[in-house]
């Protein structure tokens, strides 16, 4: 049995009268495959925001790799959700981390909607994402005395390139790519961080089936290759079925079912949730 | 071929420098090309310095004026020569007494001046980046018009405070300070300003510089990569306001004399159009838009001033008419040619050679092919 | 009482600054709230409607000349918009924002040009100048209406605001410019109209002003701009009342400072608001949150 790396615990999401997560427990162990699935709006991106330190969350606790990153309970706000529930285990206490801290903890993720640096070339993209494992301080990078450092961050990055099958490309404007590469390229950019966990929003919106199925070989390929863990949410269901190891399911904020996929696809709950439920007259 | 360029380049601006040194010392220059290019030549320094902020990490600041303003007063109070400071202290006793570079030449001759006015440059931009340091934490939070607009009144808070009675034994109050070293020739502002823009472009190019146009392209992106927004903010603020500090420092010397209300909030919009006609993101666009702008605003247009170029009796053109055309042709790049002169490209002598051939064949052919 | 006789008038011309502050400040807010754009050249339309009030009574009656520069006034501002900001409806803020910056540049070079730079004496308004005496405070009879007047053109533009078709559209393109556009708003029917609004409460805004004022040159447009906008950011930018609010505290405040021999101080106390604001509060008194979705 491995160690859980991502453990959330009761995670509260909530924007004004809107709860966008309630209560979400939920764990990632390591070298899984975890899939985060739901109908739209079902706070799935919500999730992952507060996983990756975008969002505070209301109410909660986030540990990864054993260490508690985020845990927020003001007693007051959410008490009424949590009315006749452990109400009582909760201090005051709030650790509020920045997105890049928790990058550097060794998380790092892809956007739903591409955010690639825009102005750089594909690989001064994957470059830049090495900035945060320097060791040089401003001084020493202004005049060049970082050259070996520099040196090892590029030949790492062209590796890195040639592994996910970019290198053609490296010298083009991130922009300028197709789709589906600058999904890859996103994913590379991510890898270059050196994480432990990878999230993926969405890592086959908009492609087509063979593109699909290519991306589906590609995680598979740099889990084992990297000895990656990787949590991603996905409307693609061959792509989730195929690839999970477990799969979480989602709707309006709150946790329905999991388990592994055979008995995801089985579950009444799941199937209601997708294909919505006639109303008894 | 890459190490040719490179020696191309370091060529091209060898070159720059000789044709600087022989206008400096052959006579019969004339004037006005001599004022162009001291002043154009400072303000290149602190368009590069906005250039990094505005068009390298995409803060929109406007307190350059502002951070110029220290870096000159701060070089100003510590090198007034003692002999004048009665003079120049009318109504209050000068709280320094003593002028650093004075000091430093008693006790080691020439060096000694070279070396007071070099520390006196170096301790303008740190007072201004001090400063930066201090409002950078609290400011670089907002975002862009926001901080747009509280970095011009942070600049407008130190005009005020600069002047206050209390402070007066050390700023003169209001009135000018003078009796500080100064630059005679064009050569020396153009030495201190390379350094400091070739300290600027070393940056811009090392993994900090690609970390800075990470957040201006995508600040969202750049967090979830690792890159602490606060930090890395502050350090482009801090680094930007140090060398508007040292051209506030080389503008006192290229005026003599040091007065508050000369840095203007419209100073900072000039600067702004600098970067803007030269190209946002371009540090060569910033110098060769320095120059333009001083050279139109002081030299080229200035028959538009005299009254006794007016044709067929009209009364159009006197004095002010020049801005007015000015301001004409700025608002027409700011509406028609958004990308500046440069775009977010470089000159370098590639660059240029590759222009001048592609020009050559066109001329020769009447198009051309190659690409 | 010899607190308040001290005080009194301090606090009086304070509301009239503040109301002037308040007519500016509306036309920075109501531009913010729909084009997201600090218009850097409204102080300088301000300004310039001063400098036409001069030229025109040379050869109008005043109160014909009044009239005359809320007209030029609106004409200037709608000009504005269309050359200035219209082309660049598309372009990224940072560019409508640096026009704007040229436009202020061109106003305040070409009315140097026109004064050749010299302060220009303001006339004298006949019966708005008059000393009248306010529980025992004398002082310009300007200083009374502008409060007055400023309360009513807002209570106005508020009608006008939550009344009309025109407001709602208005409403509609600040909450979201795309989809209004897609709902078919008339936008640049609805920007062009609040510049109008905005130039002319300037312009109205400038007469009151100036009256107090000895003199106008090319650069008096641009202090009482900025504190203009700082009280727009203070009242939370966007929302009209919020503007009013917050000219009103700023005017009131500088007097005060004024009046205990600050004077060189107050305008920097203004920017200093500005920063505490920005900083502690950035939506300010009466603004709503916006969140960038990620």
């Amino acid at each position: 049995m491995n160690a859980d790396i991502l453990h959330l615990d009761n995670v509260t999401m909530q924007f004004g009268g809107v709860v966008a997560v309630n209560n979400l427990t939920l764990d990632v162990k390591e070298h899984e495959i975890v899939a985060l699935i739901g109908p739209n709006g079902a706070g799935k991106t919500t999730a992952f925001n507060a996983i990756t330190g975008v969002y505070e969350p209301t109410n909660g606790e986030i540990s990864f790799c054993g260490k508690t990153v985020v845990r927020n309970h003001p007693q007051g706000k959410m008490k009424k959700l949590y009315a006749g529930l452990n109400a009582d285990k909760y201090s005051g206490e709030v650790l509020k981390p920045t997105p890049d801290m928790l990058t550097k903890l060794g998380m790092a993720r892809t956007f739903q909607n591409i955010r690639l640096w825009k102005s750089q070339t594909v690989f001064d993209n994957v470059l830049i994402a090495k900035h945060m494992l320097r060791t040089s301080n401003v001084f020493s990078a202004t005049f060049r005395l970082n050259r070996q450092e520099e040196k090892q961050h590029r030949e790492e990055v062209s590796e890195l390139l040639k592994t996910v099958g970019l290198d053609d490309v490296k010298d083009d404007l991130a922009t300028g790519l197709p789709y589906g590469k600058q999904r890859r390229l996103e994913i590379a950019r991510a890898l270059a961080t050196k994480p432990k966990l990878l999230l993926l929003d969405e890592p086959a919106a908009g492609m087509n089936p063979q593109e699909t199925n290519e991306l589906t070989d590609f995680i598979g390929e740099i889990r084992d290759r990297f000895s990656l863990t990787v949590l991603l949410i996905e409307h693609h269901m061959n792509l989730v079925m195929d690839i999970s190891d477990r799969i979480y399911v989602l709707d309006f904020g709150k946790l329905i079912a999991q388990g592994n996929p055979n008995e995801i696809q089985h579950n009444e709950k799941v199937i209601d949730a997708y294909l919505g439920v006639e109303k008894n007259a | 071929m890459k190490l040719a360029n490179k020696t191309m380049n370091i060529f091209f601006i060898a070159g720059l420098y000789l044709t600087v040194f022989l206008l400096d010392i052959v006579p019969g220059v004339p004037p006005m090309l001599l004022t162009v290019l001291k002043k154009g030549v400072i303000f290149s320094l602190v368009a590069v310095s906005m250039n990094l902020l505005n068009g390298f990490t995409g803060l929109f600041s406007l307190g350059q004026a502002g951070f110029m303003l220290m870096g000159a007063y701060s070089y100003a109070v510590i090198n007034i020569s003692s002999s004048l400071k009665p003079v120049v202290y009318q109504y209050y006793s000068p709280f320094f007494n003593f002028s650093l570079t004075e000091v430093l030449g008693n006790a080691l001759g020439g060096f000694g001046v070279v070396l007071g006015v070099t520390v006196s440059m170096i301790i303008a931009g740190l007072v201004a980046a001090f400063m930066a340091f201090l409002i950078g934490l609290p400011v670089l939070k907002l975002k862009s018009d926001y901080l747009a607009i509280a970095t011009l009144g942070f600049a407008e808070i130190v005009r005020a405070l600069i002047q206050l009675e209390a402070l007066a034994p050390v700023t003169n109050g209001s009135q000018l300070l003078r009796g500080f070293p100064y630059f005679r020739g064009i050569f020396i502002p153009f030495i201190i300003v390379g350094i400091c823009i070739a300290v600027i472009v070393l940056l811009i190019n090392s993994t900090y510089g690609r970390a800075f146009k990470a957040i201006r392209d995508d600040e969202i992106a750049a967090e979830a990569m690792g890159i602490n927004l606060a930090s890395h903010k502050r350090l482009a603020f801090v680094i930007s306001s140090f060398f508007a500090g040292v051209s506030g420092a080389l503008l006192a010397m290229y005026q003599t004399t040091v007065q508050a209300n000369t840095f203007k909030s419209a100073m900072t919009y000039e600067i702004l159009l600098i970067v803007v006609i030269g190209g946002i993101g371009s540090v060569s666009g910033s110098c060769i838009g320095s120059f333009l702008f001083i050279a139109c605003s002081e030299w080229w247009l200035r028959f538009l001033d005299n009254s006794n170029n007016n044709i067929f009796g009209l009364n159009i053109l006197r004095s002010g008419f020049r801005m007015v055309v000015f301001s004409f042709v700025i608002m027409i790049m700011v509406l028609f040619f958004r990308k500046g002169i440069m775009g977010e490209r470089e000159i370098s002598s590639e660059n240029i050679v590759k222009s001048v051939k592609s020009l050559i064949c066109r001329i020769k052919k009447g198009r051309c092919n190659e690409r | 009482m010899d607190f308040f006789a001290k005080w009194f008038p301090y606090f009086l011309s304070g509301v009239s600054v503040g109301g002037q502050y308040a007519l500016i400040a509306i036309g920075y807010t109501m531009v913010y709230g729909i084009l997201r754009l600090i218009n850097f050249a409204h102080g300088d339309i301000f300004m310039a409607a001063g400098i036409m009030m001069i030229y025109l009574t040379g050869v109008f009656p005043v109160w014909l000349s009044i009239v005359f520069v809320i007209l030029l006034t609106v004409l200037l501002g709608f000009a504005v918009e269309r050359v200035a900001y219209k082309p660049l409806r598309q372009a990224p803020r940072m560019s409508v924002m640096i026009s704007a910056i040229g436009v202020s540049y061109l106003i305040q070079n070409t009315v140097a040009y026109l004064t050749g730079g010299l302060t220009k004496q303001y006339v004298e308004i006949g019966w708005i100048s008059d000393v009248v005496t306010v529980m025992g405070a004398s002082t310009k009879r300007v200083t009374l209406i502008t409060p007055i007047l400023t309360l009513v053109l807002v209570v106005l533009l508020v009608f006008l605001i939550n009344h009309t078709k025109i407001g709602m559209g208005m409403r509609a393109v600040s909450k979201d410019f795309e989809t209004s556009l897609l709902m078919g708003i008339k936008i640049n029917r609805i920007i062009s109209a609040t510049f109008i609004i905005g130039s002319f409460l300037a312009a109205v805004g400038s007469v009151l002003y100036f009256t107090n004022y000895t003199g106008v040159t090319y650069t008096s447009g641009a202090m009482p701009g900025l504190k203009a906008f700082v009280a727009a950011v203070f009242g939370g930018i966007g929302s009209v009342p919020g503007a009013v609010v917050g000219a009103f505290i700023i005017g009131i405040c500088e007097t005060l400072l004024k009046g205990m021999g600050l004077t060189a101080f107050s305008d920097a106390f203004t920017f200093a608001l500005l920063i505490v604001i920005l900083v502690v509060k950035p939506t300010g008194l009466f603004g709503e949150k916006l969140t960038e979705k990620v």
